[in-house]
């Protein structure tokens, strides 16, 4: 199970990242469920601040998959998470403007509004009756800039050229008590 | 090539699909790359296409080969016609798509938007400043006015004053310690935030703006000012008029501090206008952001797609050059087979357009005519073989044909006329210049036209004499004359130089036979009667009388005897017995007769020379025996004025070549004077001789029995040998007939009568 695991282990790619450091991320199981914290550390692209400072709303995505080791078959998703964020400039009151669900927030200065972002603790990914299964699981942690939320004709031809990557994704093994493994 | 043309339509319609598909979740831009190399494939695919095909067709046009021009031709058409409207239209609507992005962006229009932003920002900016510098006074005048009112009721005053929504005082970590107005919606007012707090406590007074987060919400009356300001000696201020309130608010306040709070809202009209302005501002901006993707997006879109209907055009037009060439060019390359001769059936195609049913009747049309030139070709041919035919038929005539021209010329004539005439070459010469017909030209000439004037016979007919060569025997010639179409004249001649002679022939034979019946009759009688009167008288005279009787009976007698032979030769001539023939030894023959010329044998003057080898034959005896006899007279005669005279008779056998027996000869030679030319030729006529005395009926008889026994039998002269070189008539140094047999008899007939040789 450990051969099969390590081999998967190492066909997965650990860690994608795009302009974008995960300074610490951690889970923890509580009689809740299963929560999630992290604090990543990034900036803005420049043509993003752009586009931001010209009224465009920037989206950002945190998404996380917990998964079941099956060696028969395809992993088992066993919860999925996804939080975002919109973010958007106000000319009007010179004011970042953070939505989160129905939440809004207002911040006078960018580095203000990218903190809310940046950490999350507490963040329950999953119920406790999801992972009750025995078996080795694993999470699959994503964060991201949303391009697929701009303007259209912005899309065309978005990419890593533009200045516009923005994303880290890790793929994270967890121990028997949902910790995740140094 | 239709395989390609559908994989270009299928991806012109894939990216028109994928245009239209932009309403959905924004496949287009999603996949946008993808598409844009996919296209970018398929046009390489068509480019590379075209361009094979293309090359081909250039190397087809340069190698000359059949319709390749037309071809060519009607694909330029075609693409033409597909290509240019494409580039028309593409270069339109790219100047099109161009200008109207670039209008959508105006500076004017940009700074009236920044300009509305910025005045909406002042007026809030300055409703803000505004308010946090009243709330400021407010909080001066609190801390030094010694009101005698309740704060309460002061507070109820200042909102009124400052017709705000809410007047509150704050303590120092921000609890409400009364307030007056305020939400409805919440039994006390909002706290200020931490910042504002702390704002207010460093510079006296601050001010925000709250409530904007939300559009919607901001409009119904959420977008408020909030102005805290410090009042100053806070600490001493009272502010309820009871104690307990006041030792609580003192107790409370460990800092101190107090803060004045005003919440105003903000009017709904003016920020309405002001959240209008920054919508549009931002969607301004958002699209001049936007700019280069749009235009890059519909330029990359109008490019492809015309590329792609170019392209799609150019294959089309290929296609349809070819579909539209092939019934041309069968039709053309069956022209040209037609052309070369060649009526073979022709390709037709079978599809319903006007084309291909031509090419349907060009291929019928071949076909009839094929069979009319091999119609055409059959009559031609049955026409040589009729003209062989009649070629053939000509050529073996023994007569003679020759035809005239309109001019009198020989435009042509058979073999027969050149042998007759002895003239090889007879075309081209008039009748007149014929060597020997000069004589009959003129009379045949007027006979031609006297029957032309005639019109009623279909033809003439003469007889003529002719002396073809001098001192030759005349022809005979039956002439007849007919007209030809085309003023020709057709003239039809035959040699009856041979049947004169037989007729008269014939007419001597009969002659002969009746004057012998006639003159036989009385002779008898006569004899009778001249021996009667010798007998009578003989006895009663004497003398000279009776010698004179006995002389002058004995020569009636005698001259009756020698009447009776001739005429018996003219009835041996005339009415000569039918041939009995029968096998025969023509030496024992031969021999026979000359024991009757011991004389002449003993003399010298005949001498016989036999053949012991020589063949029996099939003849009959006696009339054998006469020939024999009259030819060694013949001969005899002709030596006996000569004292040298001699007659040779010989035999002679001849074989053919494979070495069988083919004829026995019998041949008799003299070196009398030989026959003169005349006789040559009418020899076997009767009272043809050279001799004196003799009825010149011997050789006529001699022909008569030959012709009986199949014999050939010739007469010539001798020649001697001195003078056969020389000029003129050689002088002769005998006579010489041979009698050829070729009638032999069998073995079966020769063992039936070996042992007697002669029979009768």
């Amino acid at each position: 199970m450990a051969c099969v695991l390590g081999l998967l282990m190492a066909l997965i790619p650990l860690a994608l990242a795009e302009g974008v450091e995960l300074q610490q991320l951690s889970t923890q199981r509580s009689e809740d469920g299963l929560s999630l914290s992290y604090s990543a550390k990034f900036e803005l692209p420049p043509s993003a601040d752009d586009a931001l400072l010209k009224g465009v709303p920037i989206y950002f995505v945190v998404e996380t998959t917990v998964l079941r080791n099956r060696w028969y078959w395809r992993d088992a998703r066993v919860a999925r998470a996804s939080r975002s964020w919109r973010l958007a400039w106000q000319p009007l009151t010179r004011q970042y403007k953070v939505s989160s669900g129905g939440l809004n927030q207002s911040y006078a200065t960018l580095t203000e509004a990218l903190a809310s972002i940046r950490d999350i603790a507490g963040w329950r990914i999953a119920e406790l009756r999801e992972i009750e299964d025995s078996g080795s699981y694993y999470l699959e942690f994503a964060f991201r800039l949303d391009t697929s939320q701009l303007p259209r004709p912005m899309q065309i031809g978005l990419g890593a050229p533009q200045g516009w990557g923005l994303s880290i994704e890790r793929s994270l093994p967890l121990n028997p008590d949902f910790s995740i493994k140094p | 090539m239709s395989l390609v043309t559908m994989t270009g339509i299928s991806g012109a319609l894939a990216f028109l699909l994928s245009i239209g598909a932009t309403g959905g979740r924004g496949f287009f831009e999603r996949y946008y790359n993808s598409l844009f190399w996919l296209n970018a494939l398929v046009a390489t695919v068509l480019v590379a296409v075209i361009v094979v095909s293309g090359m081909r067709l250039l190397w087809q046009v340069k190698r000359g080969m059949f319709g390749s021009r037309l071809l060519l031709k009607l694909a330029g058409i075609f693409a033409l016609v597909g290509v240019v409207p494409g580039v028309l239209i593409y270069t339109v609507s790219y100047q099109f798509v161009n200008r109207s992005i670039e209008s959508w962006f105006d500076v004017r229009l940009a700074s009236a938007l920044e300009a509305g932003l910025n005045l909406g920002r002042s007026t809030l900016d300055s409703m803000v400043a505004d308010l946090s510098q009243r709330t400021h006074d407010a909080a001066e005048r609190m801390a030094n006015g010694t009101s005698s009112q309740p704060q309460l009721l002061a507070l109820e005053r200042l909102r009124e004053q400052l017709s705000a929504r809410t007047v509150a005082l704050v303590g120092s970590s921000g609890q409400v310690l009364l307030a007056s107005g305020g939400d409805m919606r919440s039994l006390t007012p909002d706290r200020p935030s931490t910042r504002l707090m702390r704002q207010a406590r460093d510079s006296g007074a601050a001010s925000e703006l709250e409530g904007l987060e939300d559009d919607a919400q901001a409009v119904q009356g959420l977008a408020r000012i909030r102005a805290l300001a410090l009042i100053p000696g806070g600490g001493a201020l009272s502010l309820v008029p009871g104690g307990a309130e006041l030792r609580l608010g003192q107790a409370g306040s460990s800092g101190g501090e107090r803060y004045l709070m005003v919440v105003q809202r903000i009017p709904a009209s003016v920020l309405a206008n002001a959240l209008a302005v920054q919508t549009a501002s931002s969607e301004y901006q958002q699209r001049a952001l936007e700019r280069d993707g749009l235009r890059r997006m519909y330029l990359g879109t109008l490019t492809l797609v015309l590329v792609l209907a170019v392209f799609a055009a150019l294959l089309l037009a290929v296609t349809l050059g070819n579909q539209l060439a092939r019934p041309l060019l069968v039709l053309a390359d069956g022209v040209r087979q037609v052309a070369r001769g060649d009526l073979s059936a022709k390709a037709a195609l079978s599809a319903k357009d006007e084309l291909s049913g031509l090419t349907r009747s060009f291929a019928d049309m071949t076909e009839q005519l094929a069979e009319a030139r091999g119609m055409v070709e059959q009559s031609v041919s049955q026409l040589e073989s009729a003209r062989t035919h009649l070629q053939t038929i000509l050529d073996n005539l023994t007569a003679g044909v020759i035809v005239f021209e309109a001019d009198g010329r020989i435009s042509s004539a058979n073999q027969g006329a050149s042998s007759i005439l002895h003239q090889p070459a007879l075309r081209g010469l008039t009748l007149d210049k014929v060597p020997g017909l000069q004589d009959i030209a003129e009379t045949v000439l007027q006979r031609f036209e006297q029957h032309e004037a005639e019109e009623g016979t279909d033809h003439w007919q003469d007889t003529f004499e002719l002396q073809l060569r001098a001192g030759g025997d005349p022809l005979t010639l039956l002439v007849r004359g007919a007209t030809l179409p085309q003023r020709a004249r057709l003239m039809v001649f035959d040699d009856i130089t041979d049947v004169v002679s037989a007729q008269r022939s014939a007419a001597w034979s009969e002659v002969a036979r009746r004057l012998a019946h006639e003159i036989k009759n009385p002779l008898t009688p006569i004899q009778l009667s001249a021996e009667r009167l010798q007998h009578k008288l003989e006895a009663k005279l004497e003398g000279a009388d009776q010698s004179m009787l006995t002389r002058a009976v004995g020569t009636i007698v005698n001259q009756v005897q020698a009447m009776k032979q001739l005429v018996n030769e003219f009835r041996d001539y005339a009415r000569l017995p039918s041939a009995k023939l029968k096998p025969l030894d023509l030496n024992a023959l031969v021999s026979e007769v000359l024991t009757l010329y011991a004389e002449a044998q003993e003399k010298g003057h005949l001498t016989a020379q036999l053949e012991p080898e020589a063949e029996r034959i099939v003849g009959d005896a006696s009339q054998l025996r006469q020939v024999i006899h009259n030819l060694v007279q013949n001969a005899l005669d002709a030596v006996q004025d000569s004292p040298d005279g001699h007659v040779v008779l010989r035999t002679e056998q001849s074989y053919s070549p494979e070495g069988d027996p083919r004829s026995v000869r019998l041949v008799i030679t003299d070196n009398g004077p030989g026959f003169a030319e005349k006789v040559l030729k009418r020899a076997f006529e009767p009272y043809v001789t050279t001799k004196t005395k003799g009825t010149g009926l011997g050789l006529a008889v001699v022909k008569k029995i030959a012709d009986e026994h199949g014999a050939r039998i010739r007469l010539a002269n001798l020649h001697g040998p001195e003078n056969a070189g020389s000029e003129g008539s050689p002088s002769v140094t005998g006579a010489q007939v041979s009698l050829s047999f070729s009638k032999l008899a069998t073995a079966a007939d020769a063992g039936n009568s070996r042992s007697s040789p002669l029979e009768s």
